[in-house]
């Protein structure tokens, strides 16, 4: 076994690989694009990953269990729309309490969909295409086709995209960026360290096991797709602040990148491996790529079909290359086991 | 019999006056028709090996699935030193100190070794300690003699690396009870022997260890007492210095034979199918035969020891790796069941539901699905009426009961499933035809039906196998008996020499004994 046998996990070779893809990709479009070595840019990556992630690390839950989630986008919208009406309405609101508001709201919709999945018994693709369809239709309908617009929101919301939280020399983390990244780092320790958490993954490893140990498969199942719905709840609020106009467009087709984002990201979509981490990272390629691309003028349909090819490649990298890294793994630990008993023997 | 009866049949106590840590008493379960388990009362000691022997569907595996809490007894009782306890759930069991390792491991492929190890332990706190937890499992597992990297996930373990973590699961959690389901079924010579210096040292701990084997000189190895089920019904229990392999194999197979009528041979001399040396990397291997026309050819063997696998490969479905098949004088590759057909071979799956037909279609059309190319006008159109024509002859023919040949294979009974599938496989006009478990699920009646409708077709000049976990079947069928085990051939038996104990003998790889020691009890 070598030192990088040792060292680095199958999984995290993935992880790896797709920051030297990110590095590649920035250097690519840095000579393609005038002027791309900019905080502009870093900043306009920085608040369209933003969202993507927040909702990805909600995907990552779902999809650890065997499941996915497709109705994200329309909870980003509808959780949008409502609470940017809300605070239309009553410009006074309390700021953290608009944010719980859009948190309990895109959670009520996760509601539905777990208890659909869990108790019944639906599959997960069924029942969050058609909440994607009935949650837009309902959004639509309520809204009458109105829009939210930047002049009715209170000064606070308008004002928080270009809050900068952390200054790094001349470089912003502004606090969009800065809330997706604790986030992240809450989501990841939690994903190691809560026993709870843990169950996540065993689920999706093996659901007869989990089953046999007496594991709440349903309770797990349903309580992933809550915290997906809270999550995408607060990928609302996010965009709310972010664009201040929000249409019954809001967020629509959000699902392929949020997908995209996991699935590249190395999260197994038949379940039980993955980060949050590397849901993050997945993130942030899809954003490189989606405003590198729309600087080149190239059309977003583009830019969908890239998202369907990385999703593509990624599971297809997924079943061959991830094999046979463990299989080479795997071996070279089988030798330093056989290898143990013969140093054993010369003290 | 009665539970009086059935409790002199064990011993009440070791004879130390112990208490046993497990004790079922008068446990009884049925499952439609199926008498799984009439009155069985067992006791189990601390530090105590038992072995449980019987055939296929003799109630073994109810009764463990019973004593984990997959299904719940209809009477009966269990008591956990000497508590009666209910066990509801696989989970609640393992609360109680049982635990079960089946011969494919349940782990957690994703998760690492040290997790799989502790994943049951609802009492380890909110936050995973993983330093502690990783020295708690090398501490167990270097106790074990095992060498595995508890950090390394368990995807890609040797099933042997994963029976030691299942073993090293069921100590953390201090197991009293610990039923082993044919732990050795997958094993090498080498990994079987560092399984039961395991197995011994849990016992010294002074586990309770149920234990399941097919193999008699393993449960002859390890096992303290026998126990011997036959129908559902505990048939003797006895300590291994009391029992002979011989014995064992005659309390399983009982003495209830000849309640089938054999069918007169109708073989004919020329044989249609040689078939020497074959095998299928890593499945079977060496079955040589010949079949000869109007012969019925059976196959004997337990679950699992490559009798199904051998007709697979005969159809090509999986196609064989190594030796050759001569069919009517000429050598013939078959590698896909498109080819076996051709070659006017037909199997007949085991699973009905599954590989067999296609349920919600009606009778005709799952008939002629396999020969459907005679049934095409000149346009490429099914000729629909052609069809229920030549449904109807073999509904008429072999006595499919039903209203109407459009009647959907989902309504039939499974003697009348059983029909159809025949009638389809026979439409293709085989001369060697692969029967595979031809009266699973079906009843009484049915099955003497589809026992005629053999011998029917042996006598027109078909040569047939019939695979068959039913001995008494196999028997009454079959002008010579191929016996299997492992993946190996072991004997090929005339009708004068197949009976229940020459062929179980041989199915449990035991040398066959004169038949005077073997039936002294």
């Amino acid at each position: 076994m070598n030192w990088l046998q040792r060292h680095i996990r199958p999984e995290q070779i993935r992880e790896l690989s797709l920051l030297l893809l990110i590095v590649i990709a920035i250097l690519v479009f840095g000579s393609l694009i005038d002027g791309y070595y900019t905080f502009r840019t870093f900043n306009r990556i920085a608040s369209s990953v933003a969202i993507i992630t927040v909702v990805a690390v909600g995907q990552t839950l779902v999809v650890l269990t065997r499941n996915i989630d497709l109705s994200v986008g329309s909870i980003v919208g509808f959780t949008a729309y409502f609470v940017g009406t809300l605070i239309a309405s009553y410009n006074s609101i309390n700021p953290l309490l608009a944010v719980v508001i859009a948190i309990l709201l895109g959670a009520g919709l996760g509601v539905v969909n777990g208890a659909l999945v869990a108790w019944g018994k639906v599959p997960a693709v069924v029942v969050t295409l058609g909440t994607l369809a009935i949650y837009r239709g309902v959004l639509v309908d309520l809204s009458g086709a109105k829009t939210v617009t930047t002049d009715s929101l209170p000064q606070w919301l308008i004002d928080l995209p270009l809050l900068n939280v952390v200054p790094i020399g001349s470089l912003d983390i502004r606090a969009l960026f800065a809330l997706a990244l604790i986030i992240v780092v809450l989501f990841h320790l939690g994903a190691s360290y809560l026993s709870f958490a843990r169950r996540f993954y065993a689920i999706g490893s093996n659901p007869e096991a989990a089953q046999l140990i007496g594991l709440p498969l349903k309770g797990v199942v349903f309580f992933a797709f809550v915290i997906c719905g809270a999550l995408s709840g607060l990928g609302g609020f996010m965009m709310l602040a972010r664009f201040g106009n929000i249409t019954v467009e809001a967020g629509r087709g959000l699902e392929l990148n949020v997908v995209a984002a996991v699935v590249v990201g190395g999260v197994n979509i038949f379940g039980g491996s993955g980060t949050v981490t590397g849901a993050m990272l997945g993130a942030v390629l899809i954003g490189t790529l989606e405003q590198s691309l729309f600087r080149l003028g190239i059309s977003e349909f583009w830019l969908n079909a890239v998202l369907g090819l990385l999703i593509l490649l990624a599971v297809a990298s997924d079943a061959v290359i991830l094999q046979r890294l463990r299989a080479l793994w795997a071996r070279a630990e089988l030798k330093l086991i056989a290898d143990a008993p013969k140093k054993g023997s010369q003290p | 019999m009665t539970l009086d009866r059935e409790y002199a049949s064990v011993p009440g106590s070791d004879g130390l006056g112990n208490v046993p840590i497990l004790e079922i008493r008068g446990v009884t379960k049925r499952f439609d028709a199926t008498q799984a388990l009439d009155g069985v009362a067992l006791a189990l000691y601390s530090g105590e090996i038992h072995a449980l022997l019987g055939e296929n569907g003799a109630g073994k595996s109810t009764l463990i699935k019973i004593i984990t809490g997959v299904h719940q007894p209809d009477r009966g009782q269990i008591l956990l030193a000497g508590r009666p306890v209910l066990i509801r759930s696989a989970a609640e069991a393992q609360r109680l100190g049982v635990a079960a390792i089946y011969q494919e491991p349940l782990l957690f492929p994703d998760l690492n070794v040290a997790e799989n190890i502790f994943i049951s332990h609802q009492d380890r706190g909110a936050i995973v300690g993983w330093r502690r937890m990783f020295q708690e499992a090398e501490a167990i597992l270097a106790e074990l003699g095992v060498a595995l990297d508890v950090r390394s996930p368990a995807r890609g373990l040797t099933l042997a690396a994963q029976q030691s973590v299942e073993i090293a699961k069921a100590i953390s959690m201090n197991v009293r009870v610990l039923i082993m389901d044919e732990p050795t079924a997958s094993l090498s010579a080498h990994e079987v022997r560092e399984l039961f210096k395991l197995v011994r040292d849990l016992k010294r701990q002074g586990v309770a260890i149920l234990f399941v084997s097919h193999r008699m000189e393993e449960v002859f190895d390890i096992a303290d007492k026998i126990t011997v089920f036959r129908d559902g019904r505990l048939i003797s229990t006895r300590r291994r210095d009391e029992s002979t392999p011989q014995s064992a194999i005659a309390d399983m197979v009982g003495r209830e034979i000849d309640m089938l009528k054999a069918r007169p041979s109708t073989a004919r001399t020329d044989p249609i199918l040689s078939v020497v040396n074959l095998g299928r990397q890593g499945v079977f291997e060496g079955v040589t035969f010949d079949l000869r026309r109007g012969e019925v050819l059976g196959f004997a063997g337990l679950i699992g020891a490559g009798r199904t696998d051998v007709g697979l490969a005969l159809f090509g479905i999986e196609p064989a790796t190594s030796g050759t098949i001569t069919l009517a004088g000429k050598p013939v590759a078959v590698r896909s069941p498109r080819e076996g057909m051709n070659l006017g071979i037909a199997y007949v799956s085991e699973d009905r539901r599954q590989l067999g037909l296609i349920l919600p279609m009606s009778i005709f059309a799952n008939v002629t699905l396999p020969s459907l190319r005679r049934f095409l006008n000149r346009f490429g159109l099914i000729r629909t009426g052609l069809e229920r024509k030549t449904a109807e002859s073999f509904r008429t023919r072999l006595a499919i009961r039903t209203p109407s040949v459009d009647v959907a294979v989902a309504n039939l009974s499974g003697g009348n499933q059983q029909k159809v599938m025949l009638s389809k496989w026979l439409n293709t006009h085989p001369s060697i035809l692969i029967l595979d478990e031809p009266t699973r699920g079906v009843d009484v009646g049915s099955k003497a039906e589809v026992h005629a409708i053999i011998g029917e077709l042996a006598a027109e000049g078909i040569g047939i196998i019939v695979v068959s976990s039913d001995l008494p079947e196999v028997l009454a069928l079959s002008d010579r008996v191929l016996v299997m085990r492992e993946g190996r051939q072991m004997a090929i038996l005339d009708r004068a020499e197949a009976d229940q104990e020459s062929v179980m003998t041989a199915a449990m790889g035991q040398r066959p004994a004169d038949s005077t020691n073997g039936r002294a009890l």
